[in-house]
């Protein structure tokens, strides 16, 4: 009796008569040989306290009934993913998958591929009995070609597919070192069986990679048969479509998975975050009150690639640098579709109510149709900021709102990046309205290019040509 | 080699369940098929003779049962012997596990940092990271995938593992691990993934086991459109997969409270055991803002109860199974009074001129801030609104709505669903036993597109308040 068995089956109908001591598999079923072989692994390998079990749904849904050791049931097909989950969260845990043919070779399908394909080191165990057992022996994905079953009364036929060959399978994929087919329908296979299932988890504890064993095991009841039938049926007709044996063997492999522990340290985290703990020098003696009283609300607006969205960001981030409140939000509403870019942003010195921008104070226009469009929704008394490069014939200002033509597009050319033309538009909208003073705009530039210093002086002249573009008029 | 040190097989007939793959395996025909019936198990135990057993074992490797075939002990009469203890038998184990043991959290002072300007799914992502996540799952889905690029960059930094799931199938069984583990996972997706996602939720309640749903909600249904809708009201409420289900489900208006609602929703969910959902929607998660951090973070321990992988923890399980009725309906119970306590602790609502308000505008999420620049213009006109602003919509906040309904001649639901958060609203109400609940008019809209400020000025301008 393997000690990483419980003495008594607790969660077995809490231990109930002879369920403490009895599985709940029926004569002859292959499972009980299989926990006992990966009981005696665990043991061997002295793991028991590292040993998590994902039992899956199926006949072994009650593994952890047995195991002393870690457990969690996974839903149906899912136990790879669970499996994951556990060796990420403690690398040094040994996982185990232990998962039937409904649930491995069908449903979970893509769980086990892709989680084959990871490689991370977890070690499943794969019990093919070529039916359904829990649910009453209906076709699994392994039923033989021909074979009856619940849901296939007739036979497996060709409309029904042809079972799938797992292990072969997995050893295609380059993620797994370690595939193995075994049975359990004589002495020497048990023994095979035994000593695979001991390979895998030792593969797991080195740290190697990815082990995939298959058991071909017997399920007497729905296959209708003696467990000696059975036996017989496994070794002379189900091992014949299912070959036995190794089919993929990369052992030799050095062990890669290691990873560090988490970092919590607290300047780490912020670093990584881009917290700064040096306040950008405040330029703004009090709020551009100028514009509007309490709330500025902006829209930038343009093809996609005029660079709306990074100049609105600016503007936000300026404003933040002052100490007030502001928002970006990029495209809104329905109006939005079909390859305009516009962005709404509010500067608020308490808190942005409404971060959209249906009626602006401020609109930057990088083509006619957004004039056309949102010129008329400028407040009375706004400001209009717009490319005369793109746009030759702009239509009247509506009343009360003052326009200004600036070559965005232009100046960015003979500055020989066309990309900077948001940033020649910041200057005009700078020189216009002196929302904020220059060196604000310059630091939020610098701050959003800190990573890219080679183009800030690049940035800065082409916020200066802004500028003076205005100053000329 | 001699017999003494083979020992030769012994067997309670009980735990024997007849199989007979033992009779094949001994070469010297030491074990035949039984003929009597065990009147305990219904079954038919084989029968042993063992004169001429040489000790070889393999009908002991043959036995499937942990209890079946085993070495013969010392100074046991196996025709007469029934299992009580075990250690009596077999010998004590040589390790037997532990009290489960917690490792605690730590809260650690962070540096004062200048306000981030960044939008809400970057916040959020923040969020976790200072609440103490480095495990991140998922599946890349417009609108929220910048939140997961973010966790990408940084978590390798720190460490931490960020995995692109295969789907968000897997993405959420990898949660129910490393939450399983006692780590602090999370995801983020938007509606389709969310949906996809259920199953795994369900099996999280049922297990009782933590994990943060950053749901960044977009148009249905089915593919609908990538444009902000509130549309999983309903399955965050109503329709957290099979079974008797209900998480925390925050509704968060600003990049700042993504990033707060996340920290706490972390907090939360290992306080309950128990799933918790950030809704947030594209708008949201889109929208730049100033998020100021906070003054600490987190290095979560290990709870008590986690299955970590670790001599402390193996005694511990995660399952939703209970096979026994009762054993489930108490479970459920156990649940039920999780869920009661959720409720009474954790409503959350932000009240903005709401105290004296005639017409109460109930919104959450980006309408929200729609609705509060209304709340705004109306006043600005001298009429009496206010806004009632859920920041839970499960628990529904009904403790803090009961003082608004008092002077509350009217009521607008604001939002971008198809009334799944008025839904909300009248159960809420209803199950409250609030019988004068002022007459409920709405401003909604699907597809993508938000109720504007405007919308909601008119809908209240144009209807007069009753007297």
């Amino acid at each position: 009796m393997s000690t990483v068995f419980y003495d008594k089956f607790e969660r077995h109908s809490h231990a109930e008569g002879l369920k403490g001591r009895s599985t709940h598999y029926c004569p002859g079923c292959g499972h009980g040989l299989a926990h006992k072989y990966l009981a005696s692994a665990i043991e061997t390998l002295g793991i028991q306290d590292r040993t998590v079990i994902v039992s899956p749904v199926g006949c072994s849904v009650f593994l952890y009934y047995y195991f002393d050791v870690g457990n969690t049931q996974a839903a149906h097909g899912r136990a790879p993913a669970v499996a994951i989950g556990h060796k990420l969260a403690n690398p040094d845990s040994i996982v185990v998958s232990y998962q039937g043919d409904g649930d491995l070779a069908s449903i979970g399908l893509a769980e086990i591929v892709s989680t084959a394909q990871m490689g991370l080191p977890i070690t499943v165990i794969f019990i093919n009995n070529a039916i359904y057992g829990m649910t009453g022996g209906q076709m699994a994905p392994t039923t033989l070609m021909g074979q009856e079953s619940a849901t296939s009364p007739y036979g497996r036929n060709q409309y029904m597919g042809q079972p799938m060959k797992m292990a072969e399978l997995i050893s295609a994929l380059d993620g797994p070192i370690y595939v193995e087919r075994v049975a359990l329908f004589d002495a020497k296979q048990r023994n095979r069986a035994e000593k695979a299932i001991l390979k895998a988890l030792k593969l797991q504890v080195e740290n190697k990679g990815f082990a995939f064993i298959e058991v071909l095991s017997e399920c007497p009841l729905h296959l209708k048969m003696t467990p000696e039938e059975a036996e017989k049926w496994v070794k002379e007709t189900m091992s014949q479509v299912f070959p036995l044996g190794v089919k993929k063997d990369l052992t030799e492999t050095e062990a890669w998975f290691n990873p560090p522990a988490a970092i919590f340290d607290p300047g780490m985290v912020m670093t990584v975050i881009g917290g700064e703990n040096q306040a950008p020098k405040r330029n703004c003696t009090s709020f551009p009150a100028h514009i509007a009283p309490n709330d500025i609300s902006l829209k930038l607006a343009g093809a996609g690639g005029d660079g709306a969205q990074t100049a609105a960001m600016l503007i936000a981030q300026a404003a933040v640098n002052e100490g007030f409140d502001a928002t970006h939000i990029p495209s809104y509403g329905p109006e939005s579709r079909g390859g305009t870019s516009y962005a709404d942003v509010h500067i608020a010195v308490g808190e942005v109510l409404s971060p959209a921008s249906p009626r602006p104070n401020i609109l930057v226009a990088f083509n006619a149709p957004s004039l056309a469009k949102f010129g008329p929704q400028v407040k009375s008394g706004g400001t209009i900021v717009y490319d005369s490069s793109t746009i030759s014939e702009p239509p009247p200002a509506p009343a009360g709102v003052k326009q200004f033509g600036v070559p965005f597009t232009g100046i960015a050319l003979t500055l020989g990046k066309p990309v900077v033309k948001n940033v020649v538009a910041l200057g005009a909208l700078q020189a216009v309205t002196n929302i904020f003073p220059t060196d604000t705009f310059l630091t939020a530039i610098r701050q959003a290019l800190k990573e890219k210093a080679k183009v800030i002086p690049l940035n800065e002249e082409a916020f200066a040509r802004g500028q003076k573009a205005v100053a000329k008029q | 080699m001699t017999t003494k040190e083979r020992p030769k097989p012994f067997l309670i007939p009980h735990y024997c369940k007849g199989c007979g793959r033992c009779i094949d395996s001994c070469n010297k025909h030491c074990i035949t098929a039984g003929t009597e019936i065990d009147p305990l198990t219904g079954l038919v135990p084989v029968n042993l003779d063992l004169e001429a057993c040489n000790g070889c074992g393999l009908c002991i490797d043959a036995c499937p049962e942990p209890y079946g075939l085993s070495p013969m002990p010392e100074g046991v009469d196996p025709s007469n012997f029934e299992l009580q203890d075990p250690a009596k038998l077999f010998g004590e184990k040589q390790s037997a596990a532990p009290p489960t043991s917690e490792i605690p959290d730590q809260i650690i002072p962070l540096p004062r940092v200048e306000p981030l300007v960044i939008k809400g799914n970057y916040a959020a992502a923040v969020g976790a990271l200072l609440a103490g996540c480095r495990h991140f799952f998922g599946y890349p889905i417009t609108p929220s995938t910048e939140g997961a690029e973010l966790m990408a960059k940084l978590l390798p930094k720190l460490d931490g593992f960020f995995l692109q799931a295969v789907s968000e199938v897997a993405t959420v069984n990898m949660m129910y691990g490393a939450g399983g583990a006692g780590l602090r996972a999370m995801t983020f997706t938007s509606s389709p993934g969310f949906s996809l996602m259920l199953e795994g939720i369900s099996y999280m309640i049922g297990s009782e086991l933590p994990g943060v749903f950053i749901n960044v909600m977009r148009g249905g249904p089915g593919l609908g459109n990538i444009a902000p809708e509130q549309t999983d009201i309903k399955l965050a409420c109503r329709g957290l997969g099979h079974g008797n289900t209900h998480a925390i489900s925050f509704t968060p208006s600003t990049p700042q409270e993504m990033l707060d609602l996340t920290m706490l929703a972390f907090d939360l969910s290992f306080k309950y055991r128990n799933p918790v959902v950030v809704l947030g929607d594209g708008y949201l998660g889109q929208m730049t803002g100033k998020v100021t951090l906070p003054s600490t973070m987190k290095r979560p321990g290990i709870p008590a109860w986690a299955v970590y992988g670790d001599a402390k923890h193996r005694a511990n399980i995660n399952t939703s199974i209970y096979l026994d009725e009762t054993d489930l309906e108490k479970h459920n119970h156990k649940i039920n009074a999780k869920y009661e306590l959720m409720e009474k602790n954790e409503q959350r609502a932000d009240l903005f001129c709401a105290d004296d308000a005639e017409v109460l505008i109930v919104a959450c999420n980006t309408p929200a801030r729609m609705a509060k620049g209304a709340v705004e213009a109306l006043r600005s006109d001298g009429i009496k609104a206010g806004l009632f602003r859920p920041i839970t919509v499960w628990p529904f906040p009904i403790d803090l709505l009961r003082k608004p309904l008092e002077k509350a001649k009217r009521i607008v639901v604001v939002e971008a669903s198809n009334g799944q958060l008025e839904d909300e609203l009248r159960l809420a109400v209803s199950k409250a036993g609030i019988q004068s609940l002022p007459p409920v008019d709405s401003v909604r809209h699907m597809g993508g597109i938000l109720p504007q400020l405007e919308e909601i000025v008119a809908e209240v301008k144009g209807k007069k308040v009753a007297a």
